[in-house]
């Protein structure tokens, strides 16, 4: 029972060295390499790169340099501000006339982070008024759930509103919803032009629509393909009222849900996982442009409004694992546990196994180590065999470990 | 035996109690605050959307009451080594330490079932279970760092050799932190359990300084 203990306490330091020292590491020697920015200039027709990595440069596709006022010059859409004042904005592009309201109507930005995903969510959502007659919002007093059944739950008593639970079940399960919700996506805010409700997806992936209009149920079943499953859901807000949201496909494919014919649009892009890229949208009078950034690449795919491709830029470097820190801690650490992680918002063991098997000449080296620290010792070897099998498996970890707790027991 | 430990501990068992109970009442008199001055549903909006939480105050209640029991159980008895009398009662000496141990976690399940009793029982006055379930999964490694601290605790006092306190020390320093990584309400879901099993292997850990203290190791 005593070794049992002590073995006990060698893998908890296992577990907190494997946590501490990579982390310490990686604060000390980490040098991350920032992605550019990507625009599409609707002047040139060509990619404009944005780098902010040792100094500020800005480039085309083409690795053309850039003046600050020339580079936005190309961007006339995003720096049409910049470009009043310098008297530069340009009259039309491509025949189309250069009107304020237009360029602002069309502009739009989205940005989902696989944090955001992978992330504890809400089950209870506030239901606004969406024809309140009122000009701003206002936060209703109760929120929803949709669990066996649709339940208001009134903030200041915190009880169930059993009458509006069931006028708004009833009317979900008559337009074929089956109940529970996978997902409930909206724009639980105030901070909004309108309210839209939100879009369900059920216990069968079917999509639904619900709002709340004068106080009554408005449930909309969206016709999907069959098969489609969204992975993330994300409503907007943007000024030109096109669509109510991005919908993210366990496909990797996005699509546009387009207001009052709810039409579901499937964007000309691949490769759009949200789970595991950050993806910025950004929209404007001529285009869209999806760019996906991920560990070690960032792909920019732009569509034109009839969201077909028109162009793409792709561009990558060496991610962590293959730049010098990424090689010396390959050296160090046989594998790396983390309690975070960029990509989640849990707290979880994240194991993150070495690449390569470098660390084994380290592991090597410190059983040499620990077997003169044992001849020192004056004790029996076949006595220490399991440290020098934790040693060999764990590394610099077990071997601080075996030390922090030594095996005196045969002594 | 269980009687030599209620003597050493019982002010602090008794104290952490009333305290560790006023600590677990305290938050709901803000909530109640805020419900009068900012209504009821803006407090949950801020709670479900905007990361509030409202159980913050109690993040460190567990831990400090544990090692407060810890070094109230274990101190006198490094003291002039009177832990090697009770080695010499006839009673088989890892059992005396695990009776010890066993004392120990007895007292911290007790305040720590009333406090989470009460603090369940006063959240459900407030919020619906979407968000009570939520705050008990973001309370949960608090208790059981309580827990962690308390076993890591009495191996770090019963430990003769300084230069290995320091060691474990270290150790405590690492793991620890783990049941207090700062993330939304919630997120320790995927890992509660790990973490408590963790816990339950180092309960014993005590045995491993207790053998180090009778051996004489110094």
């Amino acid at each position: 029972m005593v070794k049992l203990s002590r073995y006990f306490l060698v893998i908890i330091a296992i577990i907190g060295f494997g946590i501490a020292l990579p982390k310490l590491y990686w604060v000390a020697f980490s040098h991350p390499i920032r992605a550019p920015f990507i625009q599409y200039s609707c002047v040139d027709h060509d990619f404009m790169l944005l780098r902010s990595q040792d100094g500020v440069s800005r480039t085309n596709s083409e690795g053309t340099t850039f003046t600050r006022e020339e580079y936005e010059n190309k961007l006339p859409l995003m720096y049409t501000r910049q470009l009043l004042m310098n008297n530069t904005m340009p009259d039309t592009i491509d025949g189309v006339e250069m009107d304020m309201h237009e360029i602002s109507a069309n502009r739009s930005t989205f940005r989902v982070r696989p944090r955001e995903i992978d992330a504890p969510q809400p089950t209870l959502f506030p239901l606004f008024e969406s024809q309140s007659g009122r000009a701003n919002l206002e936060m209703p007093s109760d929120f929803f759930r949709i669990i066996w059944r649709m339940e208001f739950i009134d903030a200041e008593s915190n009880k169930i509103d059993e009458e509006k639970s069931r006028m708004f079940s009833a009317v979900l399960y008559k337009r074929g919803f089956k109940f529970p919700a996978k997902s409930i996506n909206g724009l639980p805010t105030t901070r909004k032009s309108c309210d839209e409700g939100y879009l369900i997806v059920d216990s069968e992936d079917q999509l639904f629509h619900l709002k709340m209009i004068k106080g009554e149920p408005f449930v909309k079943k969206v016709e999907i393909p069959d098969g489609l499953k969204f992975r993330w859901i994300s409503c907007v807000d943007f000024k030109d009222k096109f669509y109510y949201a991005y919908l993210f496909s366990t496909d990797n494919e996005v699509y546009v849900l387009t207001q009052y014919d709810y039409m579901l649009v499937k964007l000309d892009v691949e490769n759009i996982n949200p789970e595991e890229n950050e993806i910025r949208i950004y929209g404007d009078l001529f285009n869209y442009n999806i760019i996906s950034t991920g560990e070690g690449e960032i792909t920019s795919q732009v569509l034109n409004k009839d969201y077909k491709k028109v162009d793409e830029y792709k561009e990558s470097w060496p991610v962590r694992d293959e730049r010098s820190e990424g090689k010396v801690a390959q050296f160090i650490f046989p594998a790396q546990l983390k309690m975070r992680d960029s990509n989640s918002s849990f707290v979880r063991f994240f194991f993150e196994a070495n690449k390569s098997f470098n660390w084994i000449i380290l592991s090597l080296l410190l059983m040499l180590v620990q077997f003169f620290i044992i001849r020192k010792r004056k004790e029996n070897i076949k006595n220490q065999l399991v440290d020098f099998a934790i040693i060999a498996a764990t590394g610099i970890f077990g071997f601080i470990a075996v030390n922090f707790f030594p095996n005196k027991f045969f002594k | 035996m269980v009687y030599k430990e209620w003597i050493k501990t019982r002010w602090f068992v008794i104290l952490y109690a009333v305290l560790g109970l006023s600590f677990i009442a305290y938050p709901f008199l803000n909530v109640q605050r805020d419900f009068k001055f900012s209504d009821a549903n803006n407090y949950w909006y801020t709670i479900m959307f905007m990361g509030v939480s409202y159980f913050g105050s109690l993040k460190f209640v567990p831990v400090l009451g544990a090692l407060a029991i810890s070094v109230a159980q274990y101190f006198p008895e490094t003291v002039s080594k009177r832990i090697k009398l009770t080695f010499h009662l006839p009673i088989n000496e890892n059992r005396v330490l695990l009776m010890m141990m066993l004392y120990g976690s007895i007292c911290l399940v007790t305040c720590y079932i009333i406090q989470l009793a009460v603090f369940l029982g006063l959240s459900c006055i407030y919020f619906p279970s979407d968000i009570v379930m939520p705050a008990m999964t973001s309370v949960t490694p608090w208790f059981l760092a309580g827990f962690a601290a308390y076993y890591l605790a009495a191996l770090i006092v019963l430990e003769p050799v300084w230069k290995y306190r320091m060691a474990y020390l270290l150790v405590t320093g690492t793991f620890v932190p783990l049941f207090f990584q700062s993330a939304s309400t919630g997120a320790y879901e995927p890992v509660n359990l790990a973490l408590a099993f963790l816990v339950i292997i180092i309960s014993i850990s005590l045995l491993f300084s207790g053998y180090r203290f009778r051996k004489g190791e110094m």
